[in-house]
């Protein structure tokens, strides 16, 4: 049932950009703040409108490069956290390596990822992957550990087999907590994709970022930095139509 | 609201049933059976034969040891001493798992399940195809007062709706020994009334035999063919009183002599066991 009300926040945030929008465009245009600074977005689109090519392939580059990570870091997380949660052992040896793997930066391994699988689509997959499959698997971890255990007795004393518990109550039960990471890991893979580029590639969003920057060009530089919000909010409403159509018995706020 | 149905009921179950309680061999036998945990001894040497057809009500003060006693019968422990006997046979913990209907004090219903699918889980898990169970849960709706709710999710249930999919969730998973464990206690006592004598009307008319564990004497002697009180720490069975009175039961019985004569034996050692919890040593 989508009500007027229902629409309300869609319609605040759009009338909430283009404010922005003009605030931006009169700041650039009539306030005469430098090119070099903040260029207007007229001159942004501009640019994008005549030289389209680049932006396209660097947004396709960087999108897959993202969802490959985040598809693979996502199913992985979820195996770990299920195994994790199941065998007690596994989880008291792994869980403080899986930890001490995250302090390390992950541009410390990027020189690495990029000698291993070369200047491939894989080598940023890979390093948006490493950035991501954690945040699923605590959470996962979290949200299995979160169930009532009268549920799962309840289940037992029908029968259900651990698989079936699995499937039928606790994978349901802790998607919440699931999608709350799945949320965290899109930004994550994002930066994953964009800064894996930085290591030495042609095309991608990551890669214009880096030239604009070498060739000073603002204007080049704010329309990847646009590309790049708008590679992210898309991701993150998919996830949000995905959650909503998932857990649609889950109370909203 | 649907209007819950209380049918005319037959006298019929009363002979047959007083009869199956003292003859033939019992579905469910615990000898001797005790649990620890740490430094607790939930249960202490629990003898217990329960008949087929018999609607057994289990009382006695919090911390007695019920809900261990319950999850002994389902499965879901093992004793640490004595045996369970299951149909004759005497059976480990595993073996019991699948075997009784239990039905836990809370509904536990899950939120993305309607009322149907919540009714059909566990049939589900036996392995019955989905449609046929469903069809199995339609025509159950009406006995159970949630016909035209099918559709419904939990969060939109009033409490004694969400405890009666829960009921109908553990009369569809057929299994002869029935556990329920305070199924009504969350209930208002208007609500509560009602469900009783709806209860046993239901019981009547599938024949399933019933071990129900309850903090209210009415109750318990309300549905019961025999009462077990059960003592504090250590729980061990108490006092066993039958309970002989005339069904169908209606609500006039509670102001009955031999109701109120019932009441005041059970009360009595229940109030011993209470006093005993309240200063242990």
């Amino acid at each position: 049932m989508k009500s007027l009300t229902g629409m309300l926040p869609y319609g605040r945030l759009i009338l909430l950009l283009i404010a922005l929008g003009l605030i931006w465009q009169v700041s650039s245009s009539m306030l005469g703040v430098p090119d070099y600074y903040l260029p207007g977005l007229d001159s942004i689109f501009s640019m994008l409108h005549r030289h389209p090519s680049p932006f396209i392939a660097g947004f396709v580059r960087t999108a897959s490069e993202m969802l490959l990570g985040l598809g693979a870091g996502t199913a992985f997380g979820l195996c770990c956290g299920v195994a994790l949660h199941r065998f007690v052992m596994l989880r008291q040896m792994l869980l403080p390596l899986l930890v001490v793997s995250q302090t390390v930066p992950v541009i410390a391994f990027g020189a690495l990822v990029v000698m291993w699988f070369g200047n491939s689509l894989w080598a940023k997959a890979v390093i948006a992957f490493y950035l991501t499959f954690f945040t699923i698997t605590v959470n996962t971890l979290a949200g299995l550990a979160a169930i009532d255990p009268r549920r799962i007795s309840l289940l037992r004393s029908f029968g259900a087999s651990p698989g079936q518990i699995l499937l039928r109550l606790q994978l349901p039960m802790a998607g919440p907590a699931i999608f709350t990471g799945l949320k965290l890991a899109v930004a994550l893979s994002l930066s994953g994709a964009v800064v894996g580029e930085w290591f030495g590639d042609t095309t991608g969003l990551g890669v214009l970022l880096l030239q604009s920057m070498y060739n000073e060009d603002t204007v080049t530089l704010w329309a990847t930095i646009l590309l790049i919000a708008l590679l992210g909010s898309l991701a993150f409403a998919l996830v949000g139509v995905l959650e909503r159509w998932l857990l649609f018995w889950q109370p909203r706020s | 609201m649907p209007q819950l149905s209380i049918a005319p009921t037959s006298p019929a179950r009363d002979s047959t049933n007083v009869k199956d309680s003292t003859s033939g061999e019992p579905i469910l036998r615990l000898a001797g059976v005790s649990k620890r945990f740490a430094q607790v001894t939930a249960l202490d040497d629990v003898n217990i034969d329960i008949h087929r057809g018999e609607f057994i009500t289990v009382i006695g003060p919090s911390g007695c040891g019920k809900s261990t006693l319950f999850n002994i019968v389902a499965g879901l422990e093992a004793p640490d001493q004595g045996s369970v006997m299951h149909k004759g046979a005497t059976v480990g913990a595993k073996g019991l798992l699948g075997q009784v209907s239990f039905m836990p004090q809370q509904d536990l219903l899950m939120p993305w399940r309607n009322v149907l699918d919540n009714a059909i889980v566990a049939i589900e898990l036996e392995g019955t195809p989905r449609g046929q169970a469903r069809q199995r849960a339609l025509t159950m709706l009406p006995e159970f007062g949630l016909k035209g709710f099918e559709r419904h999710y939990p969060h939109q249930l009033s409490g004694g709706m969400r405890q009666r999919v829960a009921l109908m969730r553990t009369f569809l998973f057929e299994r002869e020994l029935m556990l329920l464990d305070e199924p009504f206690g969350a209930l208002d006592s208007l609500t509560r009334t009602m469900m009783q004598r709806w209860l046993l009307e239901i019981w009547r008319r599938h024949r399933r035999t019933v071990l129900f564990i309850t903090h209210d004497i009415d109750e318990a002697i309300f549905l019961a063919d025999r009462v077990l009180v059960m003592s504090a720490r250590p729980g061990k069975v108490k006092l066993e009183q039958r309970i002989e009175l005339p069904r169908p039961r209606g609500t006039e019985l509670v102001t009955s002599a031999d109701f109120v004569h019932y009441k005041r034996v059970l009360l009595e050692a229940l109030e011993e066991e209470s006093m005993k919890s309240f200063a242990p040593h």
